[in-house]
């Protein structure tokens, strides 16, 4: 039960919504599936003075555009997303990365907008503060850090933990921004922010609108894996989502795309795994290379019970797993032409 | 016999079925009465810290709230799990001078709105003054430990915080040690885990004329009352527990809770209802989960693996009162002492108040951390001497007709004979070893073990006795009157078929009226694994009462003797000349008009060992417990990722012998949920508990097993008893005694696939991992060692 008082309203337009944020300030929040901002309400760690709810926009399919990409309007729900036969047949991963999402029912209302733009999360911080944890931590705006008590104030160790994003960003996507002074583009990479504190880039009343993804080139394969204790009904404890191009010589990399989700303040791409891998022949020594560097280089935060020691260890190997699920697809594609 | 059995024995549908999955069953939360008003606690966001000052004028204040209630307001009656001389009632209602654990109910309070509500509770002021906390048993009893509560009196003098003991000795077990070819000595832990139970806790109390009316979720509508009415300060007959659908309690229901006291006093202060539901996180922070123990353990074995002696050390990390804690170290000797013979053992345990949240039974009540430690360690014996885990359990296991240490019997319960099918069935001893021996490709490794467990049904406790009652009506038809309470185990569906049976009607001529307080005989409760005993033998003869009066009845009419006839499809007819007959509807208005109005009402009562006075002593462990041991030996197999450390269960076997199943379908769900319970407690669940401070309360990040992990789970019964009409029986335990085995097999098969022995739960992916690292590392040393 949210047990405080706040105020709702629909727009019909997303320039509407766009308008009406402009107009209520900071305490407004936009309302699209609710399964995030909801939980995070009756915890309290979201009192927002007024919802302005999405519902009433018309929400797009996902299409092809001309030149090949395919846009996904930010309101689709993530179920449509796995449903969706464009999707299944173009971008598998993303329909992968949206069927690892909570549960059924969770993925009926949570749209692929909202899960981008989820709160990052800490054991501490999504409960109710009644009388545990009753002095705020430093993300609700207070003077401490529960789990990490060392951290300065500008530090909040709260991880991402979208399933999406890393798929997403795997993918290259890019996005499109509505904000009181119109559109604007921005790559994925650019919504996180790096701080657990405000996680997200987008201005004071700015909504995400699309998500848009380039066409796959040739010899191309992804791997997608999310670790969970029990397969549902959770978020990650790591996320993997890889993308392979190979040279026409079907055993160099041409490029890798690295992205890893759950493990910090925001998804992370592994520059150093991608370049061990791009230009090098992929045979297994180098893939367990490019895991390990990968690994390495996310530093994992220690979240939801698990410690960074297990995190690195659970990291290295699906990682190291991934990049054969994509080696192989891209083999296999590469067969098929 | 068995043949002529039409409904006892079947797999009869659900009473509770249709009702539950058509979404009409009427749980707590259903419940409306007019102008109820909702009830908030307010707790303490400290573990350990005297009240100073509780101020709740600002908060009566406030516009919509009918009354704030402190212990002050209260008769300061206590109430205990335990209610003993030795042990008595230690708990108030509400804090009194200090808290002791985070969330401790403080205040309480009516309001006409759940909003008005929590803003009351803002405007309670408490002031505390905090004082040193300690959450750990071990640091708790060291002497100059923060003292949450004296020790005991009786308690070992030295020690702090020592709620209660248990020990007992027999044979000489130094003598036994040296005696022995092998001795080892290990220690066990668990987490931290909690019931999962889905129906929240929730009480609505009324009070009207008088009477206090109170839909509350439990376990045992007639315990609830007797303590409510206790702390109420009220005569039993002033409270009826009313009778709703209970959403599970696997334990976590049974004592008196404070806010069902609450309900009940703002109930009377203000005369209106008054509903209190807990929330997820309330009941995850502040409410009861399971009994945590550690175990100490030393065996001395003969070289053939026969045990010789056993010494074991059980600490409990207890909670902030006493709770269900001194039963726990109780129960534990029970679970050591019962499926093994022990020639020579010494047995201590130490029931240690710490500044967590008090505890509860859980579904074994200790039995699931105890036989995986005794079990595990049977292995690790095993192979040492070079036996197999088999024929070392076959060495020890109990069979027929052997006298226990407390004087109790097996009767013929039969051990020996579990262990037996279930490696026959699952192929044990070929699959033993076979992925250490020679690993397969890839990085899965599948592994095979076994756990044995026993359980006692219906055991002395409150109040000891079931009564049933069988009103005929005019159509032949019947009415039961039970207090038995269906927590979903299946309760009223049993009933049904003792009593169609045994009368000769079809179960759904049978209507149960049940766990009523005010309606129905008094009963034992959902809560000791008796029911089907204690209450289904009082339904039996309850029937059985009504059938004798009406094989008299028709007699009198027919005009030959009552052991001539029988009593069966409605129609008493004559064993030899069938002609002869009379329907029950006939016959009920024969007794009415022949037998001054009698209507024919059966009545029937039940206690396990009448002849015992009183329950067993907790702290010297003497006196006799019950008649019915039912015993298991369970295999698990399991699949492990040897380079994630991420294992499952793949298949259990479960061998039990449950005297005599009533409705095999409901003891196929009992162990299929069993088996469930403990995967999760094997490879998933933990409350994270830090400072006293619970850090994932909710669903999402106390993991309990999806659909998804279910295993697949195989089952044998060793029919040990048989159910003759019109005789007493023995049905055994079946409700949680099996959770216990297969959590010990689990164990001992992921050894089977790594190597890695775990003495602690859950067998997390990150310890399997250590321990495969640990291994690693010791081959190398080895390696180098025999290089150099």
């Amino acid at each position: 039960m949210i047990l405080f008082d706040f105020g709702y309203e629909r727009a019909a337009t997303a320039e509407e919504a766009v308008a009406r944020l402009a107009r209520l300030g900071d305490d407004a929040r936009l309302l699209a599936g609710g399964t995030d901002l909801l939980p995070n309400m009756r915890a309290e760690l979201a009192m927002p003075a007024t919802l302005v709810s999405l519902e009433g926009i018309a929400c797009e399919p996902p299409r092809a555009l001309a030149d090949g990409s395919i846009r996904i309007d930010a309101l689709t729900r993530l179920a449509d997303l796995e449903r969706a036969p464009l999707i299944a047949e173009r971008l598998p991963m993303l329909a992968a990365a949206a069927r690892a999402v909570g549960s059924h029912q969770i993925r009926e209302m949570g749209t692929i907008g909202g899960n981008l733009c989820q709160e990052t999360r800490c054991l501490y911080l999504n409960q109710r503060h009644d009388y545990q944890f009753a002095p705020p931590c430093f993300k609700r705006g207070g003077e401490c850090c529960y789990p990490f008590p060392r951290n300065k104030s500008d530090v909040c160790w709260s991880v991402h933990m979208s399933d999406v994003a890393p798929a997403l960003i795997a993918l290259d996507a890019s996005l499109e921004i509505l904000g009181a002074g119109g559109t604007r583009r921005a790559g994925i990479e650019d919504l996180f922010s790096g701080s657990g504190l405000r996680p997200l880039t987008l201005g004071p009343a700015e909504l995400l609108r699309s998500v848009t993804v380039a066409p796959r080139p040739a010899r191309w394969g992804w791997g997608f894996h999310k670790s969970t204790v029990r397969g549902g009904l959770e978020y990650g404890m790591s996320v993997c989502a890889v993308a392979l191009r190979l040279e026409p010589d079907g055993r160099t990399c041409a490029e890798a795309r690295i992205a890893l989700g759950a493990v910090r303040e925001r998804p992370l791409r592994s520059p150093k795994a991608e370049s061990l891998l791009a230009g090098s022949v992929l045979d297994p020594a180098r893939l367990t290379q490019a895991a390990t560097a990968g690994a390495a280089e996310a530093n994992p935060l220690p979240h939801h019970g698990f410690t960074k020691r297990h995190l690195s260890d659970n990291l290295k190997i699906y990682l190291r797993r991934t990049l054969e699920q994509a080696l192989s697809r891209a083999r296999e594609e590469e067969g098929a032409c | 016999m068995q043949s002529e059995l039409k409904y006892v024995g079947k797999s009869v549908r659900r009473k509770d079925g249709p009702d539950k999955v058509t979404g009409r069953a009427v749980y707590t939360q259903d419940v409306r009465l007019p102008n109820t008003l909702v009830g908030r606690i307010l707790r303490s966001p400290h573990p350990h810290a005297r009240i100073v000052r509780i101020d709740t004028s600002r908060a009566r204040a406030l516009p919509g709230v009918k009354a704030v209630i402190t212990v002050e307001d209260t008769k300061g009656i206590k109430h205990g799990f335990v209610e003993t001389p030795r042990y008595p009632p230690d708990q108030e209602v509400l804090a009194r001078g200090k808290v002791v654990h985070v969330g401790e109910e403080v205040a309480a309070l009516a309001a006409v709105d759940a909003l008005t509500a929590q803003r009351a509770l803002d405007l309670i002021e408490v002031e505390y003054e905090v004082l040193p906390a300690v959450f750990d048993p071990e640091e708790a009893m060291r002497p100059g430990a923060p003292e949450i509560h004296p020790s005991h009196p009786k308690a070992p003098s030295g020690l702090a915080n020592v709620g209660g003991t248990t020990a007992t000795e027999w044979g000489d077990v130094e003598r036994g040690f040296a005696e022995s070819d092998y001795v080892r000595e290990d220690r066990f832990d668990c987490q931290l885990r909690t019931h999962g139970y889905l129906e929240p806790h929730v009480t609505l109390a009324q009070w009207e004329n008088g009477k206090l009316n109170v839909w509350t979720s439990s376990m045992g509508t007639f315990v609830k009352r007797a303590k409510l009415a206790k702390v109420l300060d009220l005569p039993q007959s002033s409270v009826r527990i009313h009778k709703t659908y209970v959403g599970g309690t696997f334990g976590g229901k049974i004592d008196l809770y404070s806010h069902e006291y609450c309900a009940c006093h703002l109930s009377m202060l203000t005369g209106r209802p008054v509903q209190i539901t807990a929330s997820r996180e309330e009941i995850f922070n502040a409410y009861r989960h399971s009994q945590p123990l550690t175990l100490e353990i030393k065996t001395g074995v003969k070289k053939d693996g026969t045990i010789v002696a056993q010494r074991i050390r059980a600490i409990n990390n207890a909670g902030a009162f006493r709770g269900s804690g001194v039963v726990v170290i109780f129960l534990a000797w029970g679970f050591t002492m019962i499926p093994y013979r022990i020639p020579n053992l010494k047995y201590e345990g130490f029931s240690v108040y710490t500044n967590n949240t008090v505890r509860a039974p859980q579904r074994g009540h200790g039995a699931p951390k105890v036989r995986f430690a005794i079990e595990s360690q049977m292995d690790m014996i095993a192979e040492a001497l070079g036996i197999d885990p088999v024929e070392i359990r076959l060495r020890n296991a109990r069979g027929p007709g052997e006298k226990l240490p407390n004087g109790d019997d097996t009767h013929r319960g039969n051990l020996s004979e579990c262990i037996r099918v279930a490696a026959e069935r699952s192929g044990l001893l070929a699959k033993f070893g076979r992925d250490r021996s020679q690993p397969p490709k890839g990085t899965i490794r599948r592994g095979i073990g076994i756990g044995v467990s026993a359980y006692m049904g219906g055991t002395l406790i409150y109040p000891n006795g079931s009564g049933v009652i069988v009103k005929m009506n005019d159509d032949g038809t019947a009415i039961v009157l039970t207090g038995a309470i269906d927590i979903g185990q299946g309760s009223e569906t049993v009933i049904a078929q003792i009593v169609a049976e045994e009368l000769g009607v079809t179960p759904d001529d049978v209507k149960i009226i049940s766990s009523d307080t005010d309606t129905t005989p008094q009963d034992i409760g959902a809560w000791i694994s008796g029911m089907t005993y204690v209450t289904g033998n009082a339904a039996r003869q309850a029937a059985g009462n009504a059938r004798e009066k009406l094989l008299q009845v028709a007699a009198e009419k027919l005009g030959v003797r009552a052991d001539e006839l029988v009593a069966a499809d409605k129609v008493v007819s004559h064993r030899l000349n069938p002609e002869l007959r009379m329907t029950y509807r006939e016959v009920v208005a024969s007794s009415i008009a022949k037998r001054r109005g009698d209507t024919i009402i059966g009545e029937g009562f039940w206690r396990t060992m009448r002849d015992e006075p009183a329950h067993p002593s907790l702290a010297t462990t003497r006196g006799r417990w019950t008649e019915n041991y039912a015993f298991s030996a369970q295999v698990a197999e399991v699949e492990v990722d040897i380079e994630t450390g991420e294992a499952r269960l793949v298949k259990a076997y479960t061998v039990h012998d449950c005297g005599f199943p009533i409705n095999p379908a409901l003891v196929k769900g009992q162990i299929d949920g069993q088996v469930s319970m403990a995967l999760g407690h094997a490879f998933m669940e933990e409350v994270l508990v830090k400072d006293g401070y619970t850090l994932n309360p909710n669903w999402l990040e106390y993991r309990m097993p999806t659909i998804h992990e279910m295993a697949e789970s195989e089952d044998a019964d060793v029919i040990t008893e048989q159910y003759r009409v019109g005789q007493p029986y023995r049905t055994k335990e079946v409700g949680e005694g099996l959770i216990s085995g297969v959590l010990a097999a689990m164990g001992n098969a992921v050894y089977d696939a790594t190597g890695v022995r775990l003495r602690s739960t859950p067998f997390s992916a990150e310890r399997i991992l250590e321990g495969l690292r640990d291994l690693e590392f010791q081959k190398r040393k080895k390696h180098k060692e025999v290089r150099a």
